[in-house]
C-alpha cells in the first residue's frame, strides 16, 4: 500500500505586504500554511533577506565584521549598494545616529540620508529608528514626509508612539513595523489598536529578535505562536508577516566579538531558527550568513 | 453561589494604615458596605501577618463582628494568626486556607479539626502552583485524603484550584474551569471556591469587572460553590442572584460553542461573549480584547 503523508489545511492566511514602488516592488508573506510547510498549501513569496546599513560609521565593530564592507562604512549610499551587490533582496537602514543616548543627530539630517539611500538603490528600503520612543516620533514622521510615496517599511512603531508614526506613514504612503517587547498579548494589543486606523496589508510584526544564547527561544516561541494563532486559528489581528531583526543583536554578542567563525555561525544559527519559527523577512549583518541562509531557502542545503 | 467579600485586604493601603493605627472606622465601613451589598462571608486577608499576629487578628475579627453578623473567612498564611482569628469568631468561620504544602498540612489543616471550621484547601504544593490539570488533581487528592484521616469530612472542605491571571497564563484559566467541573466526580460532597479577581490581575483596572463577572458565570455553570470576589461590583452580585438571565444564557451558549449572532446584541452583551471566548482560550488575550 502506498504511504500517503497526512496533510493539514488551515483556516487562516498570512497577509501579503507590498513594499517599495514601481520596479522595486517586493512582496512579503502571503502563505496559507505554517512556516516552510510548502507541501501543504501555497507559499506566495519566499522569505526575504535584508542586509543592514548604519547611517553613521559603526564604532564597535571588530576587524572581521568590517571586512566585507571596507571602504563604504562611512557612506550609507555606497554601503547600501554594496549590500545589494552582495546578494541582499533589500536593505535595512538603521538610524543609529539619531539616538538621544548617542550622537542625537537631528531628524532632518536623518531624513535626508534616508532619501538619498532610497533614491540611489534598486530595492525597497526598511528604515529602523533608534528605538527611543520619543525621538522616533520626530525622526520617523520626518522620514515619512521626506520620502513620500517611496513605500518604505518604517519602524519600530510601539505601544507608546504608534499614533503619530502610523498617521505619518498613512499620509505619505509607507508600511510600518509594529514592535512589541517579546510578549504575545502586547503584540496583539498593538495590532488591534493599529487596525482601527491603519490598513492590515501594510503592517509587518516585529516581536523582537534576541540573539542565540541571549533569549532567542523567547523570540522563537512568540513567532511560532503568532503563526499558529493567525494561520491555524484564523485570528485576523495576527496574520501580518513577521520581520526578524537579528543581525545587530547577534553582532553584539561576546561570541561574535571573539572570532569570525563563531560570529558567522552565531548569526546563521539564529537566522535559521527564526526562519523555521516563521520570519518572513530576516535582517542580517554579514554577507556570509546571508549566502548560507539563501542556500537553505533555495533548497540547496 | 456563596460570595465572600474580598475588600478587607492587608495589601490595600487604607486597610494597612487602619490596622497599624488600630483605627476601626475603615475596617467597619468596608464590612458594612460588603454586608449591605449582599456578601455571605467577609474575607479578612492578613497576608503573612508578621507583626503581633495574635493581637492584630483578634482586634480585626472583633472590629468586623462589631458591625456585621456575617461569618468570617480568616485568610492568612500564618498559623498563629489563623488560630487567634478562628478562636475569636462568633459564627462558624471559614479557614482560608490550607494547602498541600508541608507546613500547611502540619500546622494549618489541624486547626480546621480543632475549631470545627469549614476549610479552604488549595492545590498549592511545596513546588508551587501545579502546572497542569493532572498535577492539580494529584495534589488535591492527597491533601483531601489527609484531611479525611484527620476527621474533616468532604462537606467541610472547599477546594481552591488557584486562579491565575488571564493576562499571564490563558491556558491555566481554562484548565481551572475544567478542574471545577470534575470535582463532583473526583471527590463527592466537597465544595469549592476561587479567588475570582485574580483572573483579572494585571488587566487595566476599568476592564477587570468584565473578566471577573464572566468567569464567575462560567465557573458557576461548572458547579463552583463559592467565590472570594468584589461584592461591591453591583452587576457581579446581580448576575449571581440570577437577575441578568440573558447575559448568563449568552455566556452558556458561548461555552457550548453555539453560534451567536453578534449583530443582534448590545455592546455590553457582545462584550460578555468576547470575554467568554477569551476565557475559554478561543481567542488570544490582549488588553484590547473588547476592541476587536
Amino acid at each position: 500500500m502506498d504511504y500517503k503523508a497526512p496533510l493539514e489545511t488551515y483556516s487562516g492566511k498570512v497577509g501579503e505586504v507590498v513594499i517599495g514602488k514601481g520596479e522595486k516592488e517586493l512582496k512579503i508573506g502571503g502563505e496559507n500554511v505554517l512556516p516552510l510547510h510548502f507541501f501543504e498549501g501555497k507559499v506566495e513569496n519566499r522569505q526575504r533577506l535584508a542586509l543592514e546599513v548604519f547611517d553613521s560609521e559603526p564604532k564597535t565593530w571588530t576587524e572581521w565584521e568590517r571586512k566585507p564592507y571596507e571602504g563604504v562604512l562611512a557612506d550609507p549610499v555606497a554601503w547600501a549598494k554594496k549590500c545589494l551587490e552582495l546578494g541582499a533582496d533589500l536593505v535595512c537602514l538603521r538610524l543609529v545616529s539619531t539616538d538621544p543616548a548617542g550622537d542625537n543627530a537631528p531628524a532632518d539630517k536623518a531624513a535626508a540620508v534616508v532619501k538619498q539611500v532610497a533614491s540611489a538603490i534598486k530595492s525597497p528600503l526598511i528604515v529602523y529608528g533608534s528605538g527611543d520612543e520619543k525621538k522616533d516620533i520626530e525622526v520617523l514622521t520626518k522620514v515619512a514626509e521626506a520620502c513620500a510615496g517611496e513605500n518604505l517599511l518604517l519602524g519600530p512603531v510601539a505601544k507608546e508612539n504608534y499614533e503619530p508614526i502610523a498617521k505619518a506613514a498613512l499620509d505619505h504612503g509607507h508600511c510600518i513595523i509594529a514592535q512589541s517587547p517579546l510578549d504575545i498579548n502586547l503584540e496583539k494589543e498593538l495590532n488591534v489598536k493599529l487596525l482601527k486606523t491603519f490598513p492590515r496589508e501594510r503592517i509587518v510584526i516585529d516581536p523582537l529578535s534576541s540573539a542565540l544564547g541571549y533569549g532567542m527561544e523567547y523570540s522563537f516561541t512568540i513567532m511560532e505562536r503568532t503563526k499558529h494563532i493567525g494561520v491555524m486559528f484564523g485570528d485576523n489581528t495576527m496574520q501580518m508577516p513577521i520581520i526578524a531583526d537579528l543581525g545587530s543583536e547577534s553582532g553584539k554578542t561576546k561570541q561574535a566579538k571573539e572570532s569570525e567563525k563563531q560570529g558567522l555561525l552565531w548569526e546563521s544559527v539564529a537566522a535559521l531558527s527564526l526562519l523555521i519559527a516563521g520570519a518572513n523577512i530576516l535582517v542580517l549583518l554579514q554577507p556570509e550568513s546571508l549566502k548560507l541562509i539563501k542556500e537553505v531557502i533555495d533548497g540547496k542545503i | 453561589m456563596v460570595l465572600i467579600g474580598e475588600s478587607i485586604h492587608i495589601i490595600s493601603k487604607h486597610v494597612n494604615d487602619a490596622v497599624k493605627e488600630r483605627n476601626p472606622q475603615v475596617i467597619q465601613d468596608l464590612a458594612k458596605q460588603q454586608t449591605a451589598a449582599g456578601a455571605d462571608y467577609i474575607d479578612l486577608n492578613l497576608g503573612p501577618a508578621k507583626k503581633d499576629p495574635e493581637d492584630v487578628t483578634k482586634w480585626l475579627v472583633d472590629t468586623i463582628q462589631g458591625v456585621s453578623d456575617l461569618p468570617i473567612s480568616v485568610d492568612t498564611l500564618n498559623p498563629v494568626a489563623m488560630e487567634a482569628g478562628l478562636k475569636a469568631c462568633k459564627k462558624r468561620p471559614l479557614l482560608n486556607s490550607a494547602s498541600g504544602r508541608t507546613d500547611s498540612k502540619e500546622h494549618v489543616l489541624p486547626l480546621a479539626k480543632k475549631y470545627n471550621t469549614d476549610v479552604v484547601i488549595s492545590v498549592l504544593t511545596d513546588k508551587g502552583c501545579p502546572p497542569d490539570i493532572d498535577s492539580r488533581i494529584e495534589s488535591i487528592m492527597d491533601t483531601v485524603a489527609l484531611a479525611n484521616e484527620m476527621g474533616i469530612p468532604n462537606e467541610d472542605i472547599w477546594i481552591d484550584p488557584i486562579i491565575l491571571p488571564v493576562s499571564a497564563d490563558q491556558k491555566q484559566v481554562k484548565e481551572a474551569l475544567e478542574f471545577i467541573g470534575m470535582l463532583a466526580d473526583l471527590l463527592p460532597g466537597v465544595k469549592s471556591t476561587v479567588g475570582l479577581s485574580n483572573v483579572s490581575n494585571g488587566t487595566p483596572e476599568e476592564l477587570r469587572p468584565m473578566l471577573n463577572r464572566t468567569y464567575m458565570v462560567m465557573l458557576g455553570r461548572n458547579g463552583l460553590y463559592s467565590a472570594i470576589a468584589d461584592v461591591l461590583d453591583k452587576d457581579l452580585v446581580r448576575l449571581n442572584k440570577g437577575e441578568l438571565p440573558k447575559i448568563v444564557d449568552l455566556v452558556h451558549k458561548t461555552m457550548d460553542g453555539e453560534s451567536v449572532d453578534m449583530g443582534s446584541l448590545s455592546k455590553e452583551e457582545q462584550d460578555y461573549v468576547k470575554t467568554a471566548r477569551v476565557l475559554l482560550g478561543e481567542t488570544l488575550y490582549s488588553h484590547a480584547w473588547l476592541e476587536s
